[in-house]
């Protein structure tokens, strides 16, 4: 279970990083005449019944105000691997596109947005984790080294930032800063939020480990030897405690994403523009969305694949 | 036995509907967004607040919403003075009050002290003015009020179709004591407030809903001279989100909404109309487009730095760029209509329809931006002033509105293909309002609710010193000679009895604005409301309440 939860997991984060290539389209273009598009299944057998090179059928507007589609059956347009710069695309696009996870309501491929999106929610993810673990091990390091004041100052902040009420936090931020945020300042902005958020839960993880680890032998060996604090605490202490960093950087990853969905839902994190699995969400927060346009839930979907895989590698690895 | 015990269950599964021989209690359902402030007419100015009113209350005059034309209410009769500033008007006799007090002439008398009473701060006084000054009201006896306007004003006593008529007995002593604002609050027992409208609140539960019981006083009878109200109680249900209105409309647990239904609803309603759940009613073109303005306060930094902001060429290429033809079917699904000014086909009286059209021309739109000094210097598609900043700005409008959202988007995009750049910032609805009033914004896309169809009612959206006047508000002096120019016109319009003149000034003033382009509207929606199939009797208008404008007529199968 391990080994294929970790396979899921190194599987999503290559799609992200194969994003350009595997998405048919930009995920910024709109097809006006495709608003909430239904997806467009690949066929291989025509309607005679014979085999054919994978194609679809083009899709016809039924209704604009209801939104409904059809395919057009009577014609078939192959699809065209290695092409353009995709793996896989639709050879003609003059009747349309190929969505095969169908459109947003501003008629924007959803498989698109999603892989994309992939990128934007598992980056700020993984760059907060990053940053949570830099401070936590550092701060949770110095605490359990030294003990006595610095352990009651470093803890109690800590206790204090857990305390803190994060979503009015961002709020109050997000009030004080520029209506409109160009995406690498959201980014950097949710990165940092996160990483000062989440480095309490690593620092009182290290901070028990290193505070036991410092009074073993080998511990007391190095500073007999002549090892600085530095030294000790860098070399010989932080890496025993590798294990609970290892699982709270696999316990955050997944609730950083969850993060990011949450205040791109409510309208704090990324805009429309820029596709993360939240902003994807927001707009599928319709309740009709559940019976007219399932395929918008997808990236619900996702955020639960990585967090069922993150989690079963903690159960396995504890 | 089982027959009986059948018989017991369904008794008891009917008791509301009918018990002990009485008739069934004839009883809707319907929905509102937002919790009352206040139950006091003359204290607040909101759709909940106007509905409660509707329901509670009654006016002088009453303009039907369907044929736009007045009818008397409160009055019975009225006769106008030969210059058309006094007029005379008759009360009905015999009308009482929920709890049994006579109405008089006094009411009326106290109504006006009421509104224009300064420690009330009633935002009714505002709108109750004729170029700046009050009505005077005097009662020479208690079946007459004589109504004297202080300048010619061409509506005539259309203006007392918003005046609700309070009851003097019970509010009297908080005018004296200078509290006239608090009263009525929410805490007020409903038994307390009475009025002259169809209904008396029985009970308010924060939070959840507002019923209304029949008035048994209520003074008006249908033509067969049956009684009025048709129906026993009333609920208003407190539901905030509007999936979950639409959710309960379609399930059964509310009979209508108070608001139209949005495109993205229909195909959902329509399967339910389908099941006959509900009923579709197609009012036609809507009276409100969404309308896009750029923040034209001259002594903003961001305008002293970048005239160009100010100047029209700049908003008739913002024109030019959007493809109103696209923008109705994107945003609206296509159940809208391209239009080029505020006053939409759906106010056929006032609608103009050979005004100038800014029709979707990018190439003409580029024209105009280049003649503005825009220009795009290193060919990265975005236009730069001449300090070199790019062309562009904030457009902020409502998070949430579906409409709204999108049609900010589909103008921004529109907008990025003649090289300005505009990023879209939705905000709650609070926060939106509040930097509209603050000036703090480069541009909104908002819709206005329209509160009366004549433009002489609502003249603060176009006179220059109007508080409604949203590009740039309550000047002192007309900025421009534009403004000078429809501030003439409009009082002109305003002062005109003829109404073949007043609609060839109010031309001229479009004519202006459709030239000016200070708000630009793209399309106006068509409205189709929703009610389940239980309703009777509703007479759907588009001016709003929609339905409870007119709520003694309603009634269930």
């Amino acid at each position: 279970m391990r080994i294929a939860a970790a396979v899921a997991l190194a599987l999503i984060v290559l799609v992200a990083l194969a994003a350009p290539a595997l998405a048919p389209h930009d995920p910024g273009e709109t097809y006006r005449a495709f608003l909430s598009a239904p997806p467009m299944r690949p066929h291989v057998v025509a309607s005679t019944g014979a085999w054919r090179w994978p194609f679809v059928h083009p899709l016809k507007l039924v209704s604009r105000l209801e939104q409904r589609y059809e395919e057009d059956t009577s014609r078939e347009v192959p699809l065209a691997f290695f092409s353009g710069g995709k793996l896989l695309r639709l050879s003609d696009e003059r009747d349309g596109p190929w969505l095969p996870l169908g459109a947003d309501r501003e008629g924007r491929d959803a498989l698109a947005r999603l892989l994309f999106g992939a990128r934007v929610s598992l980056g700020v993810a993984g760059l907060s984790t990053l940053a949570a673990l830099l401070i936590g091990a550092l701060a949770g390091g110095l605490a359990g080294f030294y003990g006595g004041l610095a352990d009651e100052a470093i803890m109690r902040i800590a206790e204090f930032v857990l305390v803190l009420p994060a979503i009015y936090v961002v709020l109050a931020l997000r009030a004080a800063m520029p209506l409109v945020l160009p995406s690498w300042a959201v980014f950097s902005l949710m990165a940092g939020i996160f990483g000062l958020v989440g480095w309490p839960w690593v620092a009182r993880s290290v901070r028990s480990v290193v505070a036991t680890e410092r009074t073993r032998d080998y511990a007391s060996a190095a500073v007999s030897l002549g090892a600085g604090p530095a030294r000790v605490l860098f070399v010989h202490l932080l890496p025993a405690s590798r294990g609970v960093i290892a699982t709270q950087a696999i316990l955050l990853l997944p609730s950083f994403i969850l993060a990011e969905a949450t205040l791109s839902y409510v309208g704090l994190g990324f805009p429309d523009t820029v596709p993360s699995w939240g902003s994807m969400l927001h707009e599928a927060s319709n309740v009709n969305a559940i019976a007219d346009s399932p395929w918008t839930l997808a990236p619900a979907a996702a955020i639960f694949l990585v967090t069922l895989a993150a989690n079963m590698l903690v159960e396995e690895t504890t | 036995m089982v027959t009986a015990a059948a018989l017991a269950f369904a008794a008891c599964w009917s008791g509301e509907r009918r018990a002990a021989g009485k008739p069934p209690v004839k009883a809707l359902v319907s929905s509102i967004r937002a919790e009352p402030r206040t139950f006091n007419r003359y204290a607040g100015r909101d759709s909940v607040l106007e509905i409660v009113a509707s329901l509670t209350q009654a006016k002088l005059v009453r303009i039907d919403r369907r044929t736009q034309e007045l009818e008397p209410w409160l009055a019975e009769s009225w006769t106008t003075s030969a210059d058309g500033l006094v007029y005379t008007i008759k009360l009905r006799q015999g009308i009482t009050f929920s709890d049994g007090v006579p109405f008089t002439s006094a009411d009326v008398v106290f109504a006006f002290k009421a509104i224009y009473d300064e420690k009330t701060g009633s935002a009714l006084g505002e709108s109750m003015r004729v170029g700046g000054q009050p009505l005077v009201v005097t009662a020479p006896d208690p079946a007459t009020v004589v109504v004297r306007f202080p300048s010619p004003f061409g509506p005539g006593i259309r203006l007392l179709d918003n005046l609700a008529i309070l009851p003097r007995h019970k509010l009297e002593a908080a005018l004296k004591a200078g509290t006239l604002a608090k009263a009525w609050d929410v805490s007020t027992p409903p038994s307390e407030i009475v009025g002259l409208g169809p209904f008396v609140l029985a009970s308010y539960q924060p939070g959840q809903r507002l019923v209304f019981e029949r008035n048994p006083r209520y003074w008006r009878t249908d033509a067969r001279g049956g009684r009025l109200p048709i129906l026993d109680r009333l609920t208003l249900e407190i539901v905030p989100d509007q999936n979950a209105e639409i959710l309960a409309l379609e399930s059964g647990q509310i009979d209508f909404t108070q608001t139209e239904m949005r495109p993205e609803d229909y195909a959902t309603l329509k399967r339910a109309a389908e099941q006959k759940k509900v009923s579709l009613v197609d009012l036609g073109v809507g009276l409100d487009a969404d309308t896009f303005w750029l923040n034209l306060r001259p002594n903003r930094p961001p305008v002293v730095q970048h005239l160009w902001l100010l100047r029209a060429e700049l908003r008739r290429a913002i024109s030019h760029a959007v493809d109103r033809t696209a923008f109705a079917e994107t945003v609206f699904l296509g159940a809208a209509v391209p239009v080029f000014g505020p006053i939409t086909p759906g106010n056929p009286r006032w609608y103009s329809p050979d005004l100038p059209r800014f029709e979707y021309d990018p190439a003409a739109a580029r024209r105009l931006l280049a003649g503005l000094g825009l220009s795009d210097r290193d060919r990265d598609g975005v236009l730069r002033d001449r300090t070199g900043a790019p062309a562009g700005f904030t457009i902020v409008t409502q998070r949430g509105n579906t409409a709204l959202e999108r049609g900010a988007g589909f103008i921004a995009e529109e907008l990025k293909k003649v090289g300005l750049s505009a990023e879209v910032a939705p905000l709650e609805v609070g926060a939106l309002i509040d930097r509209i009033v603050r000036g703090d914004y480069d541009a909104v896309y908002y819709r206005f609710l329209t509160t009366d169809l004549d433009p002489a009612l609502n003249i603060d959206l176009w006179i220059s010193s109007g508080s409604a006047h949203v590009w740039n508000p309550s000047q002192v002096k007309p900025a421009t000679d534009w403004e000078r120019q429809i501030d003439d016109l409009m009082k002109r319009q305003v002062a005109s009895l003829d109404l073949a003149q007043r609609k060839a000034l109010f031309d001229q003033v479009q004519r202006i604005v459709a030239d000016e382009q200070p708000m630009i509207q793209f399309a106006a929606p068509k409205i189709t409301l929703a009610t389940s199939t239980r309703v009777v009797g509703a007479t759907p208008a588009l001016l709003r309440p929609s339905i409870l404008w007119n709520p003694d007529g309603l009634g269930v199968k």
